[in-house]
């Protein structure tokens, strides 16, 4: 056990890295293990319920949907979409923001001043309600969903970074790297960038959450992906009006939903708790 | 006491109204990205070219951007609002009808919201270093993992379809006339004395308040314990207990009181998240609100109503924002003495 990292002897980190190593290989193996084509329709068999269940078929592990298309192949497939805009998009919205927090924090003046405006802009609008406006304007489509996500979540990432910068930045190792002839450039990447790491991993992990969770509200709204592509919170509003005869078609996706952010949400605890030197020197305290 | 609100409020409105200009110039900028025609939409199919370019014309089409944004501001300003395309009906009537709805939502699921997230937060910090917060604990992280929408479709095939015990759609009962005074359903009822039509919207405003308030909780719940911890580490709470108080006392008198503040803080934030929740949660339940009324005019591409519903979202986060830094204005001797 000694010589794992130390995050990794976090049981938390572990349950939540277990959880999201299984959701990526569906996502990888999807085209392989997915017994049905996720969009092909069998109207013969609409609405089958799950294999244990009365009625249910083995050819249909989890049934069908009211178009007699197979859900765990399309739960399958909407673990693609899902996992790539969840990596996508908070790897955008970390550079983004992690960009501009290390900016305004370490230069400050007019630079932090702008940088804090912008996301007073940001923060009066509801995620939510921004994102929905964004796809609106930008057009339903993978890249867009990710574009969305960044464009809003990046504020997420700049406001609590750019506190951390402001803070490493007084440092005495700071100042001495700027009296060896440090160049900025080099004093924030060699210096201030390797302080602020484990909060930034902390931050992605919890952004990878919200981004699954963003990207199934808006293919519940109709705007993400479009149609032809399975999307987890598309199958969620195609099952509500079935709400009454096949309850297994709307819990199943929102089963998937929860699995996966529950993942990205243990994991940013345990990593929280293993990384973060304040809340680990209270704790041992 | 007064003079210090309202420097608060100036102080505030400075920051929003340059704040709201920048968001109408965005929200106009993101929505002329749409491949589509304003002017096209508004005329029958059958429409002549000449006629299209006399309606671009009148609807300001055919000037710059900046012209555009200009016009569609100075409007606002003067309470023209705009015109429904799907609806033919003045977006502030729509308006008018579907923010008093969210408003209660919203309202109501904070208070659920703040009531459980307390309650939780004061559990997990008695029953700290035990069994208890370990349950609390994860019990919040499993919370947290399903958002408000799916909480809300949960709910509803528990409580409405399998056991039903609660209605999930709309607001009233069938056959129950609504009263309209002052727009807001509980108000109203109240107001005619019509309990039946009281309690009937109370009922159908149960399920969607859950959802929001569940899920709104643990944040409310993290932030409180983590506080309580902090304040637990000060002299005053040791010279407390020298001074004999019991750990009944000591909670109530000095710790609840010194940690509420940060916690009132972050419940800013998260009401300004869960007015946004309650967009998709009113799509669920067929809420009449603003939520309902921003679906519905994107899916007909309704330029006008998502405009202003894009720009009441932003106007209402900017008020709870205001309201909170003023109760912690209230609430802090510090910042009062100023």
């Amino acid at each position: 056990m000694a010589a794992l990292p130390l995050w990794l002897r976090n049981t938390r980190s572990v349950i939540g890295l277990t959880i999201l190593v299984l959701v990526c290989a569906a996502a990888l193996l999807a085209p392989v293990i997915a017994p049905h084509d996720p969009n092909e329709q069998d109207l013969l068999n609409t609405l089958l319920p799950p294999v244990w269940a009365d009625g249910g078929d083995p050819a249909f592990v989890f049934g069908t949907d009211s178009l007699g298309r197979d859900i765990l192949s399309r739960l399958l497939h909407g673990a693609r979409v899902a996992m790539t805009v969840a990596i996508s998009a908070s790897f955008g919205a970390m550079l983004l923001g992690g960009f501009l927090a290390h900016v305004a924090g370490y230069f400050g003046g007019w630079a932090d001043w702008l940088i804090g405006r912008i996301i007073d802009v940001w923060l009066s609008f509801p995620p939510v309600v921004l994102s929905l406006i964004l796809m609106v304007g930008l057009g339903s489509g993978l890249w867009n969903v990710i574009l969305a996500i960044i464009l809003v979540d990046w504020t997420r990432f700049c406001r609590v970074l750019r506190a951390e910068v402001l803070v490493v930045r007084r440092r005495d190792y700071v100042a001495a790297a700027r009296l060896l002839g440090f160049s900025h450039l080099r004093t924030i990447v060699r210096e201030i960038l390797p302080a602020t790491l484990p909060l930034l991993i902390t931050l992605m992990a919890l952004e990878m959450g919200i981004a699954v969770v963003v990207e199934a509200i808006l293919s519940f709204a109709g705007m993400s992906v479009g149609n032809e592509v399975p999307a987890w919170g598309q199958m969620i509003a195609d099952a509500r009006q079935d709400i009454y005869t096949s309850p297994s078609t709307l819990i199943l996706p929102a089963f998937a939903v929860f699995i996966t952010v529950f993942g990205f949400n243990i994991l940013g605890d345990g990593l929280r708790r293993s990384l973060d030197t304040r809340l680990t020197q209270t704790e041992r305290a | 006491m007064f003079a210090t609100l309202l420097s608060l409020f100036l102080r505030r409105l400075a920051v929003a109204v340059p704040t709201l200009f920048v968001v109408s110039a965005l929200l106009f900028i993101v929505l002329r990205l749409l491949p589509v025609d304003p002017a096209a939409m508004s005329l029958p199919p059958n429409a002549t070219n000449d006629e299209l370019a006399a309606m671009r014309s009148t609807m300001g089409l055919d000037k710059s951007l900046v012209t555009q944004f200009l016009i569609w501001l100075g409007q606002i300003l003067g309470g023209d609002f705009g015109n429904s395309i799907q609806y033919r009906l003045p977006v502030w009537q729509l308006i008018g009808d579907a923010l008093p709805a969210t408003i209660e939502l919203a309202l109501l699921s904070m208070v659920v919201a703040t009531i459980v997230g307390l309650a939780g937060g004061l559990a997990a910090f008695y029953f700290r270093d035990g069994a208890g917060e370990a349950v609390l604990d994860l019990g919040s992280v499993v919370i947290l993992s399903l958002p408000d929408f799916l909480w809300a479709l949960l709910l509803m095939l528990v409580l409405g379809v399998w056991l039903n015990a609660l209605p999930f759609m709309l607001r009233l009962d069938p056959g129950i006339e609504r009263p309209v005074i002052t727009g807001f359903l509980l108000i109203d009822t109240l107001l005619t004395g019509r309990l039946d039509a009281f309690a009937s919207a109370l009922k159908h405003m149960v399920l969607p308040v859950l959802a929001l308030g569940i899920s709104a909780a643990p944040s409310i719940m993290r932030v409180l314990r983590s506080s309580l911890l902090d304040v637990y580490q000060e002299d005053y709470i040791h010279q407390a207990r020298l001074r004999g108080l019991s750990e009944r006392q000591v909670l109530l008198r000095h710790g609840l009181k010194n940690a509420i503040l940060p916690t009132l803080s972050l419940m800013g934030v998260q009401f300004g998240f869960l007015f946004g929740g309650t967009l998709l949660v009113e799509v669920i339940f067929s809420y009449p609100g603003m939520g309902n009324l921003m679906i519905d005019s994107i899916r007909n591409v309704d330029l006008p109503v998502i405009q202003i519903v894009g720009l009441t979202y932003c106007v209402m986060v900017l008020l709870i924002s205001t309201v909170v830094d003023a109760l912690h204005l209230v609430l802090n001797p510090k910042l009062r003495a100023r």
